[in-house]
């Protein structure tokens, strides 16, 4: 074990010191669902739908699952650096469960491409990877540089908290039965991993110095501009169309339509200006002020 | 951010850089049906250390002071041991990730599961702990010094192979430890001891399996050089790690060992959730006797150890 570095590991406190995170943590422990046997895939009949809306549904269900893969992939990166600079027991303990419920939305999701007719596993233009493939969460969670809170900032407060926007928007909208329970469950957990990102940033506000908040104003102008308006949730928003083909930009909008998940572009021109807007007012009172943003579709937002 | 968390995190910075990720074709398909049956087991394996232990049950005023007292040490010493499995199992998971993206979604399956068993395994440990009297934070510096191994660290380690990681932590570690926590289990007496050991084991049976199933399905594949660097990295985990007091305090240096020593032979002797030496140096001999004997079915070998306190084995 020599060429390693030791942690300053001890005294390793666990009792909870964040109440509400704690109790994140005990309410996770208690909501567990299993992708295979939780959603009434019986009711899926991908027989009854055109093909067109099939291939639209494969699609959005395929790049949600490369999304939620990110969360297994990259995201866990925090918890590492949580224990090396010994963050409280809350954080430790609520990631590991954040990490475990990431796991089953990427195995649903891929579960409901395949039974829908099968999922793909990249993108159909190579290039478009690099729109879809990463959100640089881990790449982050490892640089000294970028604090904490930047990172929090960005992943939960921005790039979940819009995921869930557009679930909450549209959720009504999936009228099958095994696409809407899989909405619904995904978004019972997500509303935890938002509250985890939000509760943290409100109890660290009171120590926030400018340097934090230019790295918050940061992460998350990036995270928007580089990442969501690239097309990692939503290939329609990639500026200039990006490299993703015209099946793969409208997969979204056919599959919404059917009632198969996803959004439609008007959906997504009322929910991303509402959601930063929102954002921006609930970051203000630490002192951050997000820019605003310009958008060919969206417009100024 | 201390220097010593900055210069870990640049080492972690580091070792990614050194990854070259190819996240497409993300495929999910099972290659590995025994991997893939285990990460379902854990699915449907769902516990609750707050709830699923019967607390309210536990009458600690039944033992007597001394008894609480070494008991509390026991179990605040078993969280300090489950602890790293929190770190050690999500740097195992990342590490797959950044393998490859076509590869092994059963293990990253089973493994985005594992910590959060690790972390409830630690909480059982706690509050138990903390029902015999309180937990203890702070270890004496010798048993700190054995318990803070970079498993994390070796995980993300390019230059040391998947087989050789799982191998050293999860072959013989995790095997070492589901024994003794089976031992354990087999001479407590008290009921809440008895069920949280219970739980706990059960985890920890899927833990090991998961590293063997691995072995087997990644072993045959592995050049001499391939095979030699798993048996480095089983030998470096067993003289290094496990017979310097990891996992067992008649290990440790030998002005190191008590209190805790004294604390495990009371726990023991009232059938708190511990074994006395003499049973844990059984459950070492016999975990590295099984554990050579696995890994010499891919022609790698675990040299026997000569050891004061082990003796031959």
């Amino acid at each position: 074990m020599s060429p390693y570095l030791a942690e300053t590991r001890y005294p390793l406190e666990l009792a909870p010191a964040m109440p509400d995170v704690w109790e994140l943590w005990q309410r996770a422990k208690t909501l567990p669902w299993d992708p295979e046997t939780d959603i009434p895939w019986e009711e899926l009949h991908p027989e009854r739908y055109p093909e067109e809306q099939i291939m639209a549904a494969r699609l959005h269900w395929s790049r949600r699952t490369w999304g939620e893969y990110g969360a297994i992939s990259e995201s866990p990166a925090l918890l590492l650096r949580f224990c090396l600079e010994n963050r409280l027991p809350d954080l430790r303990f609520f990631f590991t469960m954040r990490t475990q419920e990431e796991g089953r939305h990427a195995e649903a999701s891929w579960l409901m491409a395949e039974r829908l007719g099968g999922y793909f596993p990249q993108p159909q233009n190579p290039p478009t990877a690099s729109a879809v493939g990463t959100h640089g969460v881990r790449r982050m969670a490892f640089d000294p540089d970028t604090s904490l809170e930047g990172i929090f900032a960005s992943l939960v407060c921005a790039a979940e908290e819009i995921l869930i926007d557009a679930f909450k928007a549209t959720v009504h909208k999936a009228t099958n039965p095994a696409v809407r329970r899989l909405m619904e469950l995904i978004l019972r957990d997500e509303v935890r991993h938002i509250a985890f990102g939000w509760q943290c940033l409100d109890a660290w506000a009171p120590s926030f110095t400018p340097e934090t908040v230019q790295n918050i104003e940061r992460a998350v102008t990036q995270m928007i501009q580089n990442v969501e308006f690239n097309g990692y949730r939503n290939l329609w928003l990639a500026i200039e169309g990006g490299t993703a083909t015209p099946l793969e930009i409208d997969a979204d909008r056919v599959a919404c339509e059917a009632g198969l998940g996803g959004t439609t572009p008007e959906d997504e021109m009322r929910i991303v200006p509402q959601f930063i807007k929102k954002i921006r007012a609930r970051m203000a009172p630490w002192g951050v002020e997000l820019p605003m943003f310009d958008h060919p579709k969206l417009g100024k937002v | 951010m201390s220097e010593t968390s900055d210069r870990l995190l640049r080492g972690y910075q580091a070792q990614e850089k050194r990854f070259r990720e190819r996240r497409f074709p993300l495929r999910f398909t099972t290659e590995s049906p025994v991997v893939r049956e285990l990460y379902r087991q854990a699915k449907g394996m769902r516990w609750n250390p707050e709830t699923d232990v019967g607390w309210s049950r536990f009458d600690a005023a039944a033992y007597p002071e001394p008894v609480r007292e070494a008991a509390r040490l026991v179990w605040s010493r078993r969280a300090w041991g489950t602890y790293p499995g929190l770190g050690e199992n999500t740097a195992l998971l990342i590490r797959f990730c950044l393998e490859s993206g076509a590869a092994g979604m059963d293990a990253k399956l089973f493994l985005s599961f594992r910590p959060a068993e690790e972390a409830k395994h630690l909480e059982a440990c706690f509050l138990f702990a903390r029902a015999l009297g309180g937990y203890e934070s702070t270890p004496a510096e010798a048993v700190a010094r054995a318990s803070n191994q970079p498993f994390a660290q070796m995980a993300l380690d390019p230059d040391v192979s998947v087989e050789a990681v799982v191998a050293a932590l999860g072959g013989l570690d995790d095997q070492l430890d589901l024994n003794l926590c089976l031992s354990h289990l087999q001479q407590s007496r008290d009921e809440t001891a008895r069920q949280i050991l219970r739980l706990i084991a059960a985890d920890k049976e899927r833990h090991a399996l998961f590293a063997w199933a691995l072995l087997a399905d990644r072993m045959p594949a592995l050049d001499a050089g391939g095979r030699a660097d798993v048996g480095r990295a089983v030998r470096d985990m067993l003289e290094r790690v496990i017979l310097v007091g990891y996992r067992n305090s008649w290990l440790l240096p030998a002005e190191a060992r008590e209190p805790l020593l004294a604390a495990e032979a009371l726990t023991a002797r009232h059938g708190l959730g511990a074994s006395t030496v003499a049973q844990e140096k059984a459950v070492v001999r016999a975990t590295l006797a099984q554990v050579r004997d696995r890994l010499a079915m891919w022609d790698v070998a675990l040299p026997v150890v000569d050891h004061p306190e082990l003796g031959r084995a």
